[in-house]
């Protein structure tokens, strides 16, 4: 952790942790790298990559159905891709192999872009079930066979899908007597000792599930929060995941050796309601995106809180972490903002 | 045409000659030979030679005292023979010089004769025919060991004379029959070279000579300036092309270490040199330091064709002796690299060809010995350096400079021998910044503001054609001659182009921290560091040089540009206005505490010593001068980079701008032109491009810096200066800052309102300008009516025409409807008629009676600052206020044609601005007349009611008591603010007063307060204004104004037009005493 220490970082929130006497003496609050304008509409989605020739993108989607291409060395917009109709996009990822480009949206469809030579073309697209919330997940090695998590037909299902081919593998439906209510957000993952994939999905009862994808078997469930949980990441490793909710704490849940959730501790905000949690890829510390306009960051092994970081003028609806330790966060005000905190060694 | 074709007309028309010459030797009969021989053909010349010369040959040995007239006429005959003939025989070749040297030669002394300067010259000549004569390889013979006594004879002698002689002519015979003698003669006759055997035999011969001859020509050569140009000239030719050859490395890797036994007798064999090594490096030894005197002397020499030759002493030697005169190579560079910023072009050229054809042949950077010899120089001027600058003058510094520059140009790449040395880069570089210290007394500097705040008057240049080589002229401390700096800046370029950059920059960056007493050289430095690497219009001598990659300069510019722009560094103080002052300080102590936890204590030690409570002009100077070399420096890393500099605009324009906006105008110039530089170096076509295409960045800086205001009180005028030379196409990008904007000012508008200010009435005067109204145009017009008195003549026709039966008819007609209205009384018809035509133009206009439209941005924006000007309106500082109805005008004008967006606002801001109108500064309320008047213009309606309560009495109360005073007052009233506010009201009434259509008592009021001014005892302008007052009513109500005017002086008597109406009655004084009379008669003419 000796990177989180060197920067300047500080809490900085009155409501959080800073007392107001000592305000007087703390150095301005951090402030972003730069701002990217011109989403021109709310933005629901990011995405970082590592674009052809080392030089860094970052997608964003935005609810007037657009996907924009940044480049982060010019921080201008490069391309505009229209594929959901005006509808809002939900969730963006990229494939390890090729430049390619995933996009959900509310049109119900789930779009392929392929981006390769500056190409930006829809090369296929996946026909969604369900008007939700919830984004979908992917879990993608080197091998042309990938795996996709979507929302399901019915309310509370999950599918499973083989891509590139859609075949659907399995549908993954909670027993009658659980009511999770419909999932809110998912992650696939595969633990390095076994084959078996596992998805992780946060339920609309504040529930947060690990599925056993090939034996379409619950295997745990435990009750994190009250309200429904909005985001989830999980840090494989240390075998422990992060949840935050539609209400004002933020959940730790670890998973033991059989397969079994338990909660960790819960961490209190100050005001409710995070839009998405996410753990920087270096497992350092992690960022939430807070429906009251602010972005926390924590310590991920403590999680002491970090910084407040007040930009904003509307609420946040997204946080990604650049494999280089950058920060974006995209609001509703129509600004995603980029971060560099305590920057990895 | 010769007379004698054959050899016996000859023989026999020369024979009678030839024996009366040898039987009387007298100058007479030498004469007769020399004629006679004028008709010989050259061919029976040649036949007859020996016969011509033997009579002449008999009266040179003849014993015996002779006069020396006839010996010179002999010389000069037989020089005649000579040149017409050759010479085929060796012997005769031989005897013949030795009986012309002998003519010289007195028997007694060693020196030489004491005879008369004809015969010298003539002997001279006779000598250098002599051996011109010479057939074939008869010449070469001639050079065989055996001479080398007579030969050295006739040397000494020559150099004898071209030394001691007072007739420059015989100097200059003397040096050039050396030369012959020498084998260096550059005449068409000699086109054999020589093998290399045959070079070896002469060089063997001649280097007996050398060392008489070397020293002999020095003493000519250091010699006084004033011998003539031409005689050091031929004797440095002579000096140098007898060394090298001599001495040359070709010749001399040859010689085998035992000397062969020549074929000679003893005493010949004595002066043989044999030119193995330890002759050569005694000899090398010898003429290093002889070649030191001459270089010392010539270099310096004033004739610049002398100069030009010593270029080609060094030319030669080091191409020819590299080895054998290594000795000589250190001060024959630095003499060659002396000389190449020669005031004289054609040496420069010569030098500067020199130096290409020594890097083509690697002669330097191939020859470790020479890289070393010029590296050692090099280190040795290093470490003079400093004190050099210290203690020459103007002059001497340039000699220096320009040796240091050519030093760098034949170093080239292996400068970095040198520079790697941590002492000699320290005392490169402490010289450099000690010479280019600034002197910073000029008070100007600061005094000079930049007043108008209008755009950025600077358009692109394309003329100049080094735009990166324009900068603003500054003054040294340690000199005035602008060469000087010119050589600097050179070296600078030259240093970043050859040199390790990386090395360089770090080196000068840490000076550039180390002291403020350092940083403008430094940075001075680092600009032309980066300007060089970059090779602009460099000229390179090292061809397969590398040059710094793009990248890495990118990266090093980007170091450079962060540390210019950084808070310690771009924020200095340069003025002494208190709010600025505040701010600085203000900014300062913030800045400190996000310094202290960084690692760069000492800057802040530096800083805080520089930013004592009161800064003196002196520092405030040399801070400025700082920003501009940054910015300059900005410009110039622009040129360097070209189009890659384009990535770096998002952190460099914004400080740029901010700069562009500084109220010292130097800063602002300098910082306009480097936006300018900026334009042509990434390929903009004009500053507005530049800035538009670039707003995203600019717009990212502010907003991020509006969060932080206390550190960035410069932010707002980042803004305006954006605003102000941008188009409509900004307004997006604009509209997402200006909440920021609006949102800050809401947080701060007790402590910088000023400065928010003059953002909003950048921001509105950008939207009035990209968005005009077409309903404008009304406006304009009546503001030249109502201010320019000129136009009365213009005023509508329609008042002219003549009044007829049917129109008066018409008038009471409306006139009794108009009253019938006004009473109540309206007819249902009337009203039907209006309800029906009404509706369905809703209807068109408006599908959906629900849901407003979105308003334009720039209307949302001109309606949130007008909120807040409301606010401020009455803010306690006067300048606020002031600043504030200027932005509320410019609302106004945006708002027109949104009046559901306007009036509410008006409404809310009406109470405060009545304040100002009528217990305010005479200022203030003078800017409240003008917001009045172009509300009134707006929304008449609204403001009728309003004004006439609130307003008008107020107003007509000051115009009637101020009357009194202005009517009194002497000609500097006109300078006061009391009077410009009486003619603002005055010029603004008029237009007021027709737009809200006052009524008849509120336009009697009117009238009542201005009439005082139509008084000709009242200051000009006050009348005209006042007139113009009563055009407009007239306008209103042409009958009431004429009865009121009338009532004040009538002209004319009226008589009724029918018995049974009674006359009228009109004042009519007399018209001496009537102080209105001329008015009144001007505004009656009108009204007729």
């Amino acid at each position: 952790m000796g990177g989180c220490h060197h920067s300047r970082v500080v809490p900085q929130s009155p409501g959080d942790c800073a007392l107001p006497s000592m305000a007087a003496h703390l150095p301005p609050p951090p402030d972003p790298q730069f701002v990217l304008r011109g989403a021109q509409s709310p933005v629901h989605a990011l995405h970082f990559h590592r674009g052809a020739q080392g030089c860094p993108l970052l997608f964003s989607g935005s609810q007037g159905g657009l996907v924009h291409i940044w480049s982060l060395q010019t921080r201008r917009a490069v391309a505009a891709l229209d594929g959901h109709g005006g509808r809002c996009v939900t969730w963006l990822q990229t494939l390890p192999r090729g430049h390619q480009l995933l996009s959900q949206g509310r049109d119900l469809k789930l779009c392929l872009w392929d981006l390769a030579e500056g190409r930006n073309a829809v090369v296929d697209s996946v026909r969604l079930e369900s008007v939700g919330f919830c984004r979908s997940a992917v879990l993608a090695g080197g091998q042309p066979r990938w795996t996709l998590a979507v929302p399901g037909k019915g309310s509370d299902e999950v599918q499973i899908l083989e891509m590139p081919s859609k075949t659907s593998v399995c549908t993954l439906k909670p027993e009658a007597d659980a009511k999770p209510g419909m999932p809110m957000c998912l992650g696939l993952w595969q633990a390095n000792s076994s084959p078996r994939p596992l998805l992780l999905a946060g339920y609309e009862d504040g529930s947060v599930v690990l599925w056993d994808v090939l034996e379409r078997k619950m295997c745990s469930r435990v009750a994190c929060h009250e309200e429904p949980v909005m985001g989830l990441d999980f840090d494989p490793q240390k075998a422990r995941g992060v949840s935050g909710s539609a209400g004002k704490a933020l959940a730790v849940w670890s998973l033991d050796g059989r397969q079994a959730l338990q909660v960790r501790g819960t961490h209190e905000l100050t005001n409710p309601g995070v839009a998405e949690v996410t753990i920087r890829p270096d497992r350092k510390i992690l960022a939430t995106a807070g429906w009251d306009h602010r972005i926390r960051v924590f310590q991920w092994r403590t999680m002491k809180p970090l910084a407040v970081l007040a930009l904003h003028s509307a609420a946040v609806q997204c946080v990604a972490f650049a494999t280089s330790g950058l920060l974006a966060a995209g609001s509703k005000d129509q600004r995603i903002s980029i971060w560099s905190l305590y920057p990895p060694p | 045409m010769a007379v004698f074709d054959t050899p016996e007309e000859a023989f026999g028309a020369l024979r009678p000659v030839c024996v009366q010459l040898t039987k009387t030797q007298t100058v007479e009969n030498v004469a007769h030979l020399q004629t006679r021989l004028q008709a010989v053909s050259d061919t029976a010349l040649q036949e007859l030679q020996q016969y011509i010369l033997f009579p002449l040959r008999f009266t040179l040995k003849t014993p015996g005292p002779k006069r020396e007239r006839l010996i010179q006429s002999v010389v000069e005959c037989l020089t005649f023979v000579l040149s017409s003939t050759c010479v085929k025989e060796q012997e005769l070749l031989q005897e013949l010089f030795s009986e012309l040297s002998a003519c010289l030669y007195s028997p007694n002394s060693q020196k030489p004769a004491a005879v008369s300067e004809e015969l010298k010259l003539a002997v001279i000549q006779g000598l250098s025919t002599l051996m011109h004569s010479a057939y074939g390889d008869i010449i070469l013979t001639f050079y065989e060991p055996s001479i080398l006594p007579r030969l050295g004879f006739a040397v000494s002698l020559l150099l004898g004379l071209a030394e001691q002689e007072k007739s420059k002519q015989i100097k200059i015979a003397a040096l050039k029959c050396l030369q012959v003698l020498l084998f260096q003669c550059d005449c068409q006759d000699h086109p054999r070279s020589l093998d290399e055997l045959e070079q070896q035999q002469l060089g063997d011969l001649f280097a007996s000579f050398l060392p008489g001859v070397s020293t002999t020509l020095t003493r000519v050569i250091t010699g006084d300036f004033k011998q003539g140009h031409s005689i050091v000239v031929s004797s440095l030719k002579i000096f140098y092309k007898t060394v090298s050859f001599i001495m040359a490395d070709e010749q001399l890797k040859r010689i085998s270490k035992v000397q062969e036994k020549p074929a000679v007798e003893h005493r010949v064999a004595e002066l043989m040199v044999h030119r193995e090594a330890d002759w050569v490096k005694n000899t090398g030894d010898k003429l290093t330091i002889l070649i030191k005197k001459i270089i010392e002397c010539v270099s310096v020499h004033p004739h610049w064709k002398v100069r030009l030759e010593l270029v080609g002493l060094v030319e030669d030697l080091l191409l020819r002796c590299s080895q054998s005169l290594v000795e000589s190579a250190g001060p024959l560079l630095k003499a060659l690299v002396g000389l190449v910023n020669d005031e004289s072009p054609e040496v420069q050229a010569q030098c500067s060809k020199v130096l290409r054809h020594f890097a083509d042949q690697q002669v330097v950077v191939g020859n470790k010995a020479f890289a070393d010899i010029l590296s050692e120089s090099l280190h040795s001027l290093a470490t003079s350096l400093p004190r050099l600058m210290n203690s020459e003058d103007d002059q001497g510094k340039f000699s220096t400079l320009s040796l240091l520059l050519g030093y760098l140009k034949l170093l080239g790449p292996k400068v970095n021998f040198v520079l790697n040395s941590v002492a000699h880069l320290h005392r490169l570089s402490k010289a450099l910044i000690q010479v280019l210290e600034l002197d910073v007394a000029d008070i100007k500097i600061v005094e000079e503001r930049r007043w108008n705040s209008d755009g950025l008057n600077a358009s692109p240049k394309t003329s100049a054609a080094q735009p990166w080589n324009q900068m603003q002229r500054r003054y040294f401390r340690f000199f005035t001659d602008e060469r000087i700096f010119l050589l600097l800046r050179q070296v600078c370029q030259l240093l970043g182009y050859y040199g390790n950059l990386y090395l360089l920059v770090d080196h000068f960056m840490e000076l550039y921290h180390e002291s403020v007493v350092y940083r403008k050289q430094a940075a001075m430095i680092l600009n032309e560091l980066v300007a060089g690497a970059a090779g602009l219009e460099m000229e390179d001598l090292h061809e397969k040089h590398i040059k710094t990659s793009p990248e890495e300069l990118r990266d090093i510019v980007t170091s450079i540009l962060e540390e210019y722009t950084s808070q310690e560094n771009w924020y200095l103080v340069t003025c002494m206005e208190a709010e600025e002052v505040e701010e600085e300080l203000m900014m300062k102590e913030s800045g400190l505490q996000a310094i202290t936890s960084g690692a760069h204590t000492h800057q802040v030690t530096s800083f805080l010593a520089f930013s004592k409570p009161s800064p003196t002009i002196c520092s405030m100077n040399s801070n400025i001068w700082q920003i501009c070399i940054q910015l300059e420096g900005i410009g110039q890393f622009a040129y360097a980079l070209g189009e890659d500099f384009r990535l770096l605009l998002m952190s460099a324009l914004y400080p740029v701008l901010e700069k562009a906006g500084d109220q010292t105008l130097l800063i602002s110039q300098v910082a306009t032109s480097t936006m300018v530089d900026i334009c042509h170096a990434c390929g903009y076509g004009s500053l507005q491009h530049l800035i538009n295409q670039n707003s995203d960045y600019l717009v990212n800086g502010i907003s991020l810096n509006l969060r932080h205001l206390a550190l960035h009180p410069h932010t707002p005028k980042v803004l305006e200066v954006m605003l102000r030379n941008s188009d409509a196409s900004l307004l997006p990008l604009v509209a997402d800052v200006v909440q920021d904007v609006l949102a800050t000012l809401d947080q701060f508008y007790d402590k910088r309102a000023a400065s928010f200010v003059s953002v909003l009435h950048a921001l509105l005067a950008a939207l009035a300008q990209w968005f005009p109204d077409t309903g404008d145009l009304g406006q304009l017009q009546e503001q030249n009516v109502g201010e320019d008195g000129s136009h009365l003549h213009q005023r509508p026709v329609t008042l002219e025409n003549s009044t007829t039966a049917e129109d008066i008819e018409q008038f009471l007609l409306n006139y009794l409807k108009e009253k019938d209205v006004a009473d109540g009384n309206v007819s249902d018809f009337d009203n039907e008629e209006e309800e029906q035509s009404v509706p369905p133009e809703v209807d068109e206009s408006d599908t959906h009676p629900d849901v407003e439209p979105p308003l334009p941005v720039q209307i949302q924006i001109a309606t949130d600052v007008m909120e807040r000007c409301i606010h401020l309106l009455s803010d306690k500082n006067l300048q606020i206020r002031l600043k504030v109805l200027d932005v509320l005008d410019l609302c106004v004008v945006v708002l027109q044609s949104h009046k559901n967006q306007l009036l509410p606002l008006a409404h809310r801001a009406w109470p405060s601005l009545v304040h100002r109108l009528t217990r305010d500064a005479p200022l203030a309320v003078l800017r409240a007349f003008k917001v009045l008047r172009t509300l009134g213009g707006r929304c008449g309606d609204f403001l009728r009611s309003r004004f006439c309560k609130d307003v008008l009495p107020k107003l007509a109360g000051s115009l009637v008591t101020q009357a009194p005073i202005s009517a009194r007052a002497g000609p500097v009233y006109s300078h006061t603010l009391a009077f410009k506010l009486q003619l603002a009201v005055l010029q603004g009434l008029g237009p007021l007063c027709e737009r809200l259509d006052l009524g008849e008592g509120d336009l009697n009021k009117v009238a009542d307060a201005c009439l005082i001014y139509l008084s000709a005892k009242q200051p000009v302008k006050l009348q005209e204004a006042a007139r113009s007052v009563f055009l407009h009513l007239m306008k209103v109500d042409p009958d009431s104004t004429w009865l009121l005017l009338s009532e004040l002086y009538c002209p004319v008597q009226f008589t009724p037009p029918h018995p049974s109406l009674r006359p009228v009655r009109l004042r009519k004084a007399s018209e001496q005493q009537n102080p209105y009379l001329a008015n009144v008669l001007l505004l009656l003419r009108e009204l007729q």
